[in-house]
């Protein structure tokens, strides 16, 4: 599905990403820890194609295209979906409208007619009970209002609509409390299939004890220092990064 | 004196005796002329005209239009329902009839004796209103709408059509809105143009409210795009008045609106939501004085403009508040938005408060497109062009959403889109 060969790459100038390897098989589910600074944000921003985000050397092969000549739209009509951090709010815009847009861009690429507009709405409606929100949030504009909790699972409805091929998920487990880290997960664990393969990149191991990833990789200095299955997380919340930094040093 | 202004009194000269003494009084139109010779037409030079394009005025044949183009009056959209509505082609009075019921109405001022003609509170008195006396001294047709009681129709609709080139001469909209005490109105009032005329638009408005009274005022300015439209409205508002005027302004080569509104009375309110947009060369500059001249009057000023191409938009928002006006409460949130390099947005609240105990916010910013916003719909999959689209529209939302009326706003929804070529955007909304 994806694989990440000696990626460097550059934010302001500066290098953050150096000579980065991943690989991503079909249908699993990959963790990438790390220290805070380590390149976590930059890597999902880097798949997404964000502008400002420079990578001055490297592959990135998805599905068996050159992930990099992309535009960010492509990218993402391509089955690629990233679940911001922040994700963004833009009033006016409203979340139906964003969802409806963003079905329809997919569809086309596919040649495929747009979403007929009453089935769109029920499956719309079907997946945010899933994710228990409200079913008035899709008539206010995108995360207008919304609190951290609320964004996050917004992000996960997106998706779980979108249905992506590939889905790199951005510490969507920060600022949850323990119910809301629950919704999300079980929202993301509804898209575990053997043709989808998803990325959590985050900080701590508690979201991969809701979804547990096939393996887990550590992102120290812009560089996978460590992979392994589940119980490396299980370390790194014992032991901390500290030993792993030293170990890349 | 200017080579415009001595064309202005020669060209006054030469028309003089034919201008209706019933819309204006002679003296009234003399003195206005006057007042003009000694003051000047408005310059570039002068702040509050920096951004209006004035060029025309110094090649302009300031006398009415005399020939009359016929003009497509079948192509008008259709008026709401429970609406009256009255058509003006190049300031004259074309369709509409009077009404003259106990509580209600409406006259065009040309058919009158000149005797009854009283004198307006328009002209000379008001700061910037220099375009409004040459309105004064040529205008050939006023209509006066005296709202006093519950026969008024539900809303009046005013469609000011433009179908005489500038060559021509200028076209004059004149209209006097005056409610009573208690009555509530809606008005809405279209400016329309043949397409490829270069016209010359000079109208002025003068709205009176009466105690406790509430206007409702949608102005949708869609002149041609060769049309170069100016515009003085003048407001004096009663104790507890509510003048609610939204404007959008997508059309003309050249647009200027001058508005001047008196909060005379106390706790008296202007709420007002203006949007213009901006394209290849044109601008739209908007100027805006409101006096708080009573205690606990009130002022909300939103005002959302986008400059595309080589375009200009101007927003001069002033708010005085006199010594008397204790309580006063004034909100601006100006913002401009700026999509190219070569665009131009001017945003600029100003404050002048001559007493203590009031409130006075405001928030100007002019930028582009928020990188964010833009990324976040790009990783969603759609386009570049659609999600700058949305993110413009999101743009105006703060004033689009006020309309209340909902044939008015997706009217205003499709002229919106048009302008801004969003022929994507039309699917979504």
């Amino acid at each position: 599905m994806l694989k990440i060969h000696n990626l460097h790459a550059t934010v302001d100038g500066k290098e953050i990403l150096k000579g980065l390897d991943l690989e991503v098989p079909t249908g699993e589910v990959h963790a990438v820890m790390g220290p805070n600074g380590s390149g976590k944000s930059t890597l999902a921003y880097v798949l997404a194609g964000r502008p400002g985000y420079l990578v001055t050397a490297g592959t990135i092969t998805y599905e068996g295209r050159d992930l990099l000549a992309l535009s960010p739209e492509d990218r993402a009509r391509a089955g690629v979906f990233l679940g911001f951090q922040y994700p963004v709010e833009i009033p006016g815009v409203n979340n139906v409208y964003l969802l409806k847009a963003a079905v329809n861009a997919v569809r086309k690429q596919r040649g495929e007619p747009e979403v007929d507009a009453f089935e769109f709405l029920s499956l719309v409606r079907e997946k945010m009970r899933l994710m228990r929100m409200d079913e008035s949030m899709l008539a206010r504009g995108v995360n207008e209002g919304f609190s951290g909790g609320e964004k996050k699972r917004n992000e996960i409805l997106q998706m779980l609509v979108l249905e992506p091929h590939l889905a790199v998920l951005d510490e969507t487990d920060s600022g949850l409390d323990i119910d809301a880290l629950k919704i999300v997960a079980q929202g993301v664990n509804t898209l575990r299939a053997p043709e989808r393969s998803l990325v959590l990149v985050t900080h701590y191991q508690r979201l991969l004890e809701h979804i547990v990833p096939d393996r887990v990789h550590v992102l120290v200095n812009g560089r996978i220092v460590r992979s392994g299955d589940r119980s490396l997380a299980v370390q790194l919340e014992q032991r901390g990064y500290d030993w792993l930094i030293s170990e890349a040093a | 004196m200017s080579a415009a202004v001595e064309q202005l009194r020669s060209e006054f000269d030469t028309v003089r005796a034919q201008l209706p003494g019933s819309v204006i009084a002679p003296e009234r139109r003399s003195r206005a002329i006057a007042a003009l010779c000694a003051q000047g037409l408005p310059s570039a030079r002068e702040e509050n005209w920096r951004y209006t394009n004035l060029r025309i005025l110094e090649r302009a044949r300031f006398a009415p239009v005399d020939a009359h183009a016929e003009a497509a009056l079948a192509q008008l959209p259709e008026t709401p329902a429970g609406f009256a509505r009255w058509v003006f082609v190049d300031g004259l009075l074309r369709s509409g009839t009077a009404a003259e019921d106990p509580g209600f109405s409406v006259r065009s001022r040309r058919s009158l004796p000149a005797a009854l003609a009283p004198a307006w509170p328009l002209g000379s008195d008001l700061p910037e209103a220099r375009l409004a006396l040459l309105n004064e001294a040529f205008a050939l047709d006023a209509l006066a709408i005296d709202v006093h009681g519950p026969a008024a129709p539900a809303g009046i609709e005013l469609v000011f059509v433009t179908a005489s080139t500038a060559q021509a001469g200028t076209s004059y909209p004149r209209v006097h809105l005056r409610l009573a005490a208690g009555v509530e109105l809606t008005v809405i009032e279209r400016h329309l143009g043949a397409p490829q005329t270069g016209s010359l638009v000079n109208g002025a408005m003068h709205v009176e409210l009466g105690e406790h009274a509430r206007l409702q005022h949608y102005r949708l300015q869609q002149s041609a795009a060769q049309t170069t439209w100016f515009d003085t409205l003048a407001a004096e508002l009663s104790a507890h008045a509510h003048y609610r005027l939204l404007s959008i302004g997508t059309g003309a080569q050249s647009a200027r609106s001058t508005v001047h509104v008196r909060l005379a009375g106390a706790a008296a309110h202007l709420e007002l939501s203006a949007a213009a947009l901006a394209d290849r060369q044109q601008s739209q500059d908007m100027y805006v004085l409101s006096e708080h001249l009573a205690p606990d009057t009130r002022t909300t000023e939103t005002f959302r403009g986008i400059a595309s191409g080589r375009g200009r938009v101007a927003f001069n928002g002033k708010i005085v508040v006199h010594p008397q006006a204790r309580g006063s409460d004034s909100r601006q949130s100006l913002r401009g938005l700026l999509d190219g390099p070569e665009a131009e947005i001017d945003v600029r609240p100003q404050l002048e408060i001559y007493t203590d105990e009031v409130r006075c916010s405001h928030g100007a910013t002019a930028g582009k497109l928020d990188e964010n916003m833009l990324f976040y719909l790009l990783a969603r999959g759609i386009g570049a062009p659609l999600a700058q689209q949305l993110l413009k529209w999101a743009f105006l939302e703060d004033v689009v959403a006020q309309i209340a009326r909902t044939e008015l706003r997706g009217e205003v929804e499709r002229a919106l889109s048009a302008q801004m070529n969003a022929a994507a955007m039309q699917e979504l909304c």
